[in-house]
């Protein structure tokens, strides 16, 4: 085996790791730096509880090699609060009460992080195109659909202030 | 180590396609390029000993040039689906087929390139980019050389590439005036992550409801992505109405070699091309614009 060396930068903290071909992000944001916000669905695609944004953008962290990412900015759950303050869409999906078994949760937040990103004014038909990426077999989509569009307009107003 | 695990000892990622070449043929069988991985990181192939990652090669755009639109390999598909260059005219076959794919983060990673040489028989956008006459440029050891798609698949996971050749990129050439086409995917669940059980794409060439040029293009249906070459006759150089539509549709159906599998029984899939490809032709006269 060779394994090679990376540095990456996980929610702002660069991490020189030496690792194989063939570790998923998965892999090593868990079961290497403890980032065990990060969840394992599937291992292949199709359910969105890995995701984690790369340059902003929604990627499944199950189907990206860690040597895909050598030099990348990783941003993942753990990362989105300021300090003691939780993110709006965090707030805003305890207060919508949109967790219930949670597993599909922070996949969840962080597409719909990277949604707002490029999106500051979401419609419901996007939002819910958006979680279509994502698999939830609790909550029925009602309450996460109605947080990520609450944290999107509290989002706004403070843009604006 | 034990047998049978997706173990690639290599990861290399050429800035170069000489060097690219160069490793696809040192490495010969054991090599196999990785693009967004959304199909090689799920199958997880245990041959495979080195991975080449085509992330630095530069393939990813969308280009207009005077002979039509050129596409990088590497062009993911999310920007397909938004690019402006598909929005309008018989283009717009090839967003509506990225759009109907798996769900929109796998449409983050996937590119263009890796849905093409993965080859398989249900991919969707081959089925676009064959009506629309394209081509893909591949290069290799002895050089680039240019393939009309439609021969660039061979059987199931298998293309016209050699071992030290890679996709570089396609090209769409312009189309005539009055011309519309159209993408219809039937999916078992009709969920996001759900393969097509029958897709289809049309493009019809008409003025005034006379059909001057056609092209089918059927997925799911034999090893590869075909081509309904005796409806195309039917229809080429005939007045357009809602019987002849009916009857080329049931001949595209009846080219087809379509199988029982998980997803469906042969029997249906032929009665779906039908009911698709009647839908897709009846769409494309619409967007003639006649
Ligand atoms: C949940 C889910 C849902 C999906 N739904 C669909 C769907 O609805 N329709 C559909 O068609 N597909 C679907 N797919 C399959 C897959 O996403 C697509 O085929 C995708 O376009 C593959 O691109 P990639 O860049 O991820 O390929 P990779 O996995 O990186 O590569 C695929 C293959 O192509 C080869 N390759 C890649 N680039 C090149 C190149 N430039 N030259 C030569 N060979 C190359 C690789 O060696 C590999 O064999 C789905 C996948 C998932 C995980
Ligand atoms: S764990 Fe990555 S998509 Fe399910
Ligand atoms: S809250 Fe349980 S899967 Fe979504």
């Amino acid at each position: 085996m060779t394994k090679r060396d990376i540095s990456i930068c996980v929610n702002g903290k660069w991490y020189e790791l030496a690792v194989e071909p063939y570790e998923t992000l998965l892999d090593v944001l868990r079961d290497r730096l403890g980032h065990t916000g990060t969840k394992s669905g599937c291992a292949k695609g199709e359910c969105g509880a890995c995701t984690v944004n790369i340059d902003g953008k929604a990627i499944l962290s199950c189907l990206t090699l860690a040597v895909q990412v050598d030099g990348k900015e990783i941003l993942t759950i753990e990362g989105l609060h300021k300090g003691a303050e939780p993110h709006p869409l965090q707030e805003a999906f305890v207060k919508q009460a949109a967790v219930q078994c949670g597993y599909c949760t922070p996949g969840m937040i962080m597409n719909a992080k990277a949604l707002l990103n490029h999106n500051s004014n979401p419609s419901e038909k996007e939002v819910r195109k958006t979680l279509s990426s994502n698999l939830c077999r609790c909550t029925g989509y009602e309450r996460p659909v109605k947080a990520i569009l609450e944290a999107a307009t509290i989002m706004r107003g403070k843009d604006e202030r | 180590m034990k047998e049978g695990f997706f173990r690639p000892r290599e990861y290399h990622r050429p800035n170069n396609l000489q060097e690219a070449t160069w490793l696809l043929s040192s490495f010969g069988k054991k090599a196999r390029l990785i693009a967004g991985g959304t199909d090689l990181l799920v199958d997880k192939p245990s041959e495979v000993e080195c991975l080449i990652d085509v992330a630095s090669l530069d393939l990813d755009y969308i280009r207009r040039d005077g002979d039509g639109i050129t596409i990088g390999a590497a062009t993911t598909l999310d920007l397909i689906e938004r690019s402006q260059m598909f929005s309008a005219g018989p283009y717009v076959v090839l967003s509506e087929a990225a759009s109907n794919m798996a769900t929109p983060t796998v449409r983050n990673m996937a590119t263009i390139g890796g849905n093409i040489c993965n080859a398989s028989p249900a991919a969707d956008l081959p089925l676009a980019l064959m009506v629309l006459d394209s081509t893909v440029k591949i290069y290799g050891l002895g050089g680039s050389r240019v393939l009309p798609i439609g021969v660039f698949f061979e059987d199931v996971n298998r293309t016209a590439l050699n071992e030290d050749e890679l996709l570089v990129e396609v090209h769409i050439p312009p189309s005539p005036a009055s011309t519309g086409a159209s993408f219809l995917k039937l999916r078992r669940h009709q969920t996001a992550i759900d393969l097509a059980v029958v897709n289809v794409a049309a493009k019809l060439t008409c003025s005034d409801n006379f059909c001057e040029d056609a092209r089918i293009a059927l997925g799911a249906v034999a090893k590869r992505p075909i081509y309904a070459e005796k409806a195309k006759r039917l229809l080429t150089g005939k007045g357009l109405d809602g019987k002849l539509i009916q009857e080329a549709a049931e001949v595209a159906s009846q080219e087809t070699k379509s199988i029982d599998d998980v997803r469906a029984s042969a029997q249906y899939r032929r009665r779906m091309v039908a009911v698709l490809v009647e839908r897709a032709l009846k769409l494309s006269v619409t967007r003639c614009g006649t």
